[in-house]
C-alpha cells in the first residue's frame, strides 16, 4: 500500500459569530487509507469537513489536493474534485427508489423517458464491487437504516469521488451493521479510496482506521497509525488533562458504588402487562410486565426502533396505554396525565432533547422549568414567580457549565452541548422518585457523560429508581443493577448484576429468546 | 417569550440594540416611500412632514390618532396572543364586526337598561361575541385539526354579510343611505374624557386591556404554557401541557380582543353598527403585531406610531392630493426592512 499524501489542509480557522469553531488546524489525508477524525462533541471534526466539502467558506487556510491549491465553494465543486460526503442525516427522497436517489442531479442518458437501466447496471456494478448490498428499485421507505447508508455511500461513488468522509456513519446502525459498513470500508481503501471517518467513539477507530487525528476544541492535537494508538492516548487528546482517566467511570469496566448501596426492597414501579398500540393497529409494546425497587438502576437493552421510545412515553402518560397495568409507588397510574406524574416524581429525559425537551424560542430559565411550572417555587397560585425561577436557574447554569452563564440568554442561541446540558440540568434539577432516561448520554461529549453516570449514581445512592433505556451496552453493563432487553416491543430477557453477559444480551436484542 | 428576563447592567445595550434596527428599519422604508412619491411628481419633504407631525399640531387631529390607536392596538393585541402559540388569527376582521354587532344588539335590545348597566353590558356582549366568533375556527382545529388560517379568514366573509343583513334588514337605518343600523340606546355610550373635540374612556379601557394582556402572557402560569407551546408544541406536551388547549385558549383571547374593538367603536364613537367600519384594522393590526414581534409591550408604541402615520396620510390626501394608499407603502416596507434586518443579523 503507497502512502503518498493526497489531501492537506493547513491553518484552518473558522469563526461562528464570536465562537472560533477551528484554529489553525492541520489535517492530512494519504490515498488508500481510512483515517479516523476523533473528538468529542463541539471539537470541530464535522465543520472541519463541512470546510473541505465545501459547505462552509473558511475564514483563514488553504487546502491542497494532489499537491495543488484548491478553493472548493461548493458541495457540487467538491465533487467534482472527487470528495464525497456522507452526512449524519441522509438526504434522501422516501418515496424514490435506490437507483433514482442516486442518480438523482447527475446527468441522465435517456432523460425524457427516464428509462434507468443503464444507470442502474452501473450502480450494481459498483455495488459489487465495494460490497455494498441494496435493491436497487427497492423504495427508501422500505430500507432499514444501514441500507439507507449504503445507497447514501453509493451516491458518492456514483459521482466518481475517490476521497469519501463519512459523520458519524454507526450512529443509527445495529452492531451487525456496523460490523458490514466496516468491512465495506476495508474494501473501499484496498480498491483506492480514501476515507474519512468522523467519529467520537474510540474504539470503533481503534478497530478500523489506519490513522487517527484528535480535534479538541478546535484545535488539532495529534495525528498517528493505529499501532501507536492506545485507548488511554486517544481519551488524553480527546478531553486533555481534565479528565483523570484511571479514576473516570466512563473508563472503568468493573462494578461501582454496588459494595456501599444495595437495591431496597420497596418497588417504586411495577408494570404489568403493559400494551400500547400504534395508529394502524400495530402493536408497539406487548405484554411488557418488569418492576423498579428503590435505589435500582434497571436497564433496557435494544436495538433502535423496537419499542424503548413508546414504552418509556406510555410510562410518562404521553401515550395512551391499550391494556395492562402501571403502579408508581403503589398507587395506579392507569389513565393519570404527564402533568400528574411529574408532579408525583416521576423525570424523563427524552431520547431526541431537540424535538421532545427543547423550547427555541425561550430563555433558559423558561427551558428549566419546562413541565415543573406548576409547582413552587417558580410558580404560585398560577402566578409565575420570576425570582425563583432565575435564582435557581443561575445555580443550575453553575453546576452544569452551561454558556453564555446567563438566563436571559436566548435557548436557540445556545451551541448543541450547552443545549444537552441544560436538557440534563432539568432532567436531574428536582427531587425524583423514578427517573426515566432515554440515551441520556448520546451526543454528550466524554466529560459529560462522566457527569452523567456519577449522577445517575448519586441519586441512586439517595433511593431514586432508574430506569436506563440506552443502545449503549458498555453503558447498561456500567451502571445497571439489572439489564432487561426489547425485542419488538416485548421484554425477551432480564439479567442479574452479576451474571451479565454481553453476548447473550447481544443474543437477545436480535429476538433470540433464551430466558423467562 | 423572555421579555421581561433582562438583567439590568445589560438593559441599556439591549435597548440600543433592540432599536437600532427598528429606526434604520423606518429610515429606509421611508427612503423607499420617498421615491414613489418624488416619481409621482409630488414635495417628498412636505409629504413627510404631512405624514410625521400632523397628529401634533391641532387638538383635533391629536384626539384622532387616540381614537385609531385604540382600535388598532387592541387588533394588534388579539394577532399577537394566539401569535405566542404560533397560531395565526386572521380572522381579527370578522371578530371585529361581531364584537360591534353585540355591542349594537345589546345597546338596542336592553336600552331600557340603567346606564351603569346598559354600557357594561354593551362592552361584555362586544368581548363575548368576538370570542364565540374566533371560537368556531379554534374548535374546528381542537377537534379535527384544521388550520386556523384558512378558517378564521373564512369566517370574516361570514360576518361581512351578517352585518350587513343586520344593518339592512333587522335594524336598518332607512335614513342613512349606506347600510347603517339606528342609533343604541345614549345609555350605551362610552362617557367622554374630553368633550370637544371628543375622546371616549375607550382609550382607558384598551390601555387597562394591554396590561392584563402583558400580565397573563408574562407572569402567569397559563401565559408560560402559552408561550412554551409556541416554541415547541411536541415538547410541550411531553413535558405535561395540554397544548391543543392553549391554541384553543389563544384564538379565543384573540377573538375576545378584537370583540373589545368592536364594541368600543360602537360605544365610544360610532354609537351605532355601520357597514366598513371594521376599515382596514385587520391588516394593520397584522402588521402591527407582526413589527413588535409579538412582544405585547412594544405593541402599544408600535400601534402608537402607525395612528400617527394613518392620521397624517388622510391629511396629506386632504391638503396635498396624494394618494392616502401611500402610507399603507410606508407601513409595508417598515414590516420587510425589520425582517430583513433579522435575516441579516442571523447571518
Amino acid at each position: 500500500m503507497t502512502s503518498s499524501t493526497i489531501l492537506r489542509m493547513k491553518g484552518i480557522r473558522k469563526i461562528f459569530g464570536t465562537v472560533v469553531a477551528l484554529d489553525d488546524v492541520e489535517f492530512g489525508l494519504n490515498s488508500h487509507e481510512i483515517h479516523g477524525l476523533l473528538g468529542g462533541n463541539g471539537a470541530g471534526k464535522t465543520t472541519l469537513m463541512n470546510i473541505l466539502y465545501g459547505l462552509y467558506k473558511p475564514d483563514a487556510g488553504e487546502t491542497y489536493l494532489r499537491d495543488e491549491k484548491v478553493d472548493i465553494k461548493s458541495p457540487g465543486d467538491a465533487i467534482n474534485h472527487g470528495i464525497g460526503m456522507v452526512h449524519q442525516h441522509f438526504l434522501q427522497i422516501d418515496s424514490y427508489t435506490v437507483v433514482e436517489n442516486i442518480v438523482l442531479g447527475t446527468p441522465v442518458r435517456n432523460r425524457y423517458a427516464l428509462k434507468l437501466d443503464e444507470e442502474e447496471a452501473r450502480i450494481i456494478e459498483l455495488a459489487e464491487r465495494y460490497g455494498l448490498k441494496v435493491e436497487p428499485r427497492a423504495r427508501i421507505t422500505d430500507l432499514p437504516m444501514g441500507a439507507r447508508q449504503r445507497v447514501e455511500i453509493l451516491k458518492a461513488l456514483y459521482r466518481g469521488v475517490d476521497i469519501l468522509i463519512l459523520d458519524e456513519p454507526t450512529t443509527n446502525l445495529t452492531p451487525q451493521e456496523v460490523e458490514s459498513l466496516f468491512q465495506c470500508l476495508r474494501g473501499m481503501a484496498q480498491e483506492g479510496l480514501s476515507v474519512v471517518l468522523i467519529t467520537h467513539k474510540l474504539r470503533e477507530v481503534l478497530r478500523v482506521c489506519d490513522r487517527i487525528s484528535v480535534l479538541r476544541d478546535g484545535r488539532s492535537v495529534f495525528t498517528i497509525p493505529r499501532e501507536e494508538a492506545t485507548e488511554e492516548a486517544l481519551v488524553r487528546g480527546m478531553v486533555g488533562e481534565e479528565v483523570e482517566v484511571k479514576t473516570s467511570l466512563f473508563f472503568r469496566t468493573g462494578e461501582v458504588g454496588r459494595d456501599t448501596v444495595k437495591v431496597g426492597e420497596r418497588p417504586i414501579l411495577r408494570v404489568e402487562k403493559l400494551q400500547v398500540i400504534g395508529p394502524q393497529g400495530r402493536p408497539l409494546v406487548t405484554d411488557c410486565s418488569f418492576e423498579i425497587r428503590e435505589r435500582e438502576i434497571f436497564g433496557i437493552a435494544g436495538v433502535a426502533g423496537n419499542g424503548q421510545q413508546e414504552l418509556a412515553e406510555s410510562l410518562l402518560g404521553i401515550r395512551p396505554i391499550a391494556g395492562g397495568n402501571l403502579w408508581f409507588d403503589e398507587a395506579s397510574l392507569a389513565g393519570a396525565r404527564t402533568r400528574d406524574l411529574v408532579e408525583k416524581g416521576i423525570t424523563y429525559i427524552p431520547e431526541d432533547r431537540l424535538r421532545d425537551g427543547f423550547l427555541p424560542k425561550a430563555n433558559v430559565a423558561e427551558n428549566l422549568i419546562l413541565g415543573y411550572h406548576r409547582q413552587e417555587p417558580y410558580s404560585r397560585r398560577r402566578f409565575l414567580n420570576w425570582k425563583a425561577i432565575f435564582g435557581t436557574a443561575r445555580l443550575l447554569i453553575g453546576e452544569y457549565h452551561i454558556m453564555p452563564p446567563n438566563p436571559a440568554a436566548m435557548a436557540a442561541d445556545l451551541s448543541g452541548g450547552n443545549i444537552q446540558r441544560l436538557m440534563l440540568a432539568r432532567g436531574f434539577s428536582r427531587p425524583a422518585k423514578l427517573l426515566v432516561a432515554h440515551n441520556p448520554t448520546r451526543g454528550l461529549d466524554i466529560r459529560s457523560t462522566e457527569f452523567v453516570y456519577s449522577k445517575l449514581l448519586e441519586q441512586r445512592e439517595q433511593g431514586m429508581a432508574s430506569l436506563l433505556i440506552s443502545d449503549d451496552l458498555d453503558e447498561l453493563l456500567l451502571l445497571c443493577d439489572r439489564i432487561a432487553t426489547i425485542y419488538r416491543g416485548q421484554i425477551v430477557g432480564t439479567l442479574e448484576r452479576g451474571e451479565f453477559d454481553k453476548y447473550e444480551l447481544g443474543r437477545m436484542m436480535s429476538g433470540v429468546m433464551t430466558r423467562e | 417569550m423572555s421579555e421581561l428576563a433582562v438583567q439590568p447592567r445589560h438593559n441599556v445595550r439591549f435597548l440600543v440594540a433592540g432599536f437600532v434596527p427598528y429606526l434604520l428599519a423606518v429610515v429606509a422604508a421611508f427612503l423607499a416611500a420617498g421615491i414613489f412619491i418624488a416619481a409621482m411628481g409630488f414635495n417628498v419633504p412636505e409629504a413627510y412632514s404631512s405624514i410625521l407631525f400632523t397628529s401634533f399640531r391641532t387638538p383635533t387631529a391629536f384626539i384622532q390618532t387616540l381614537l385609531k390607536f385604540v382600535p388598532l392596538m387592541l387588533m394588534a393585541l388579539g394577532f399577537a396572543v394566539p401569535l405566542k402559540a404560533n397560531k395565526f388569527n386572521i380572522g381579527l376582521e370578522g371578530q371585529l364586526i361581531l364584537g360591534a354587532i353585540g355591542a349594537t344588539a345589546a345597546g338596542i335590545l336592553l336600552a331600557d337598561l340603567p346606564a351603569f348597566l346598559l354600557l357594561p353590558m354593551a362592552i361584555l356582549a362586544g368581548i363575548l361575541f368576538g370570542a364565540l366568533w374566533a371560537a368556531l375556527p379554534a374548535w374546528l382545529l381542537y377537534r379535527f385539526n384544521i388550520n386556523e388560517i384558512l378558517t378564521t379568514v373564512l369566517m370574516n366573509f361570514v360576518a361581512f354579510s351578517l352585518m350587513d343583513y343586520i344593518a339592512t334588514e333587522v335594524w336598518g337605518d332607512p335614513g342613512a343611505g349606506h347600510p347603517t343600523t339606528i342609533p343604541i340606546a345614549p345609555g350605551a355610550y362610552m362617557p367622554l374624557l374630553v368633550s370637544s373635540p371628543p375622546l371616549n374612556a375607550g382609550i382607558l379601557i384598551a390601555l387597562l386591556t394591554a396590561v392584563v394582556v402583558y400580565i397573563y402572557t408574562n407572569r402567569t402560569v397559563s401565559g408560560y404554557e402559552l408561550g412554551a407551546t409556541g416554541s415547541n408544541p411536541r415538547a410541550s406536551m411531553v413535558y405535561g401541557i395540554n397544548t391543543r388547549t392553549m391554541f384553543l385558549l389563544s384564538l379565543i383571547i384573540g377573538g375576545a380582543l378584537a370583540g373589545l374593538a368592536g364594541a368600543i367603536e360602537v360605544t365610544g364613537v360610532q354609537h351605532r353598527l355601520i357597514e366598513g367600519m371594521q376599515s382596514n384594522y385587520l391588516q394593520l393590526g397584522i402588521i402591527i403585531g407582526l413589527i413588535a414581534k409579538g412582544n405585547i409591550r412594544a405593541i402599544p408604541l408600535v400601534a402608537f406610531f402607525i395612528a400617527v402615520l394613518e392620521v397624517g396620510a388622510s391629511a396629506m390626501q386632504r391638503t396635498m392630493m396624494i394618494p392616502v394608499e401611500i402610507v399603507f407603502i410606508v407601513e409595508a416596507l417598515i414590516l420587510i426592512f425589520i425582517l430583513l434586518a433579522d435575516v441579516i443579523r442571523r447571518r
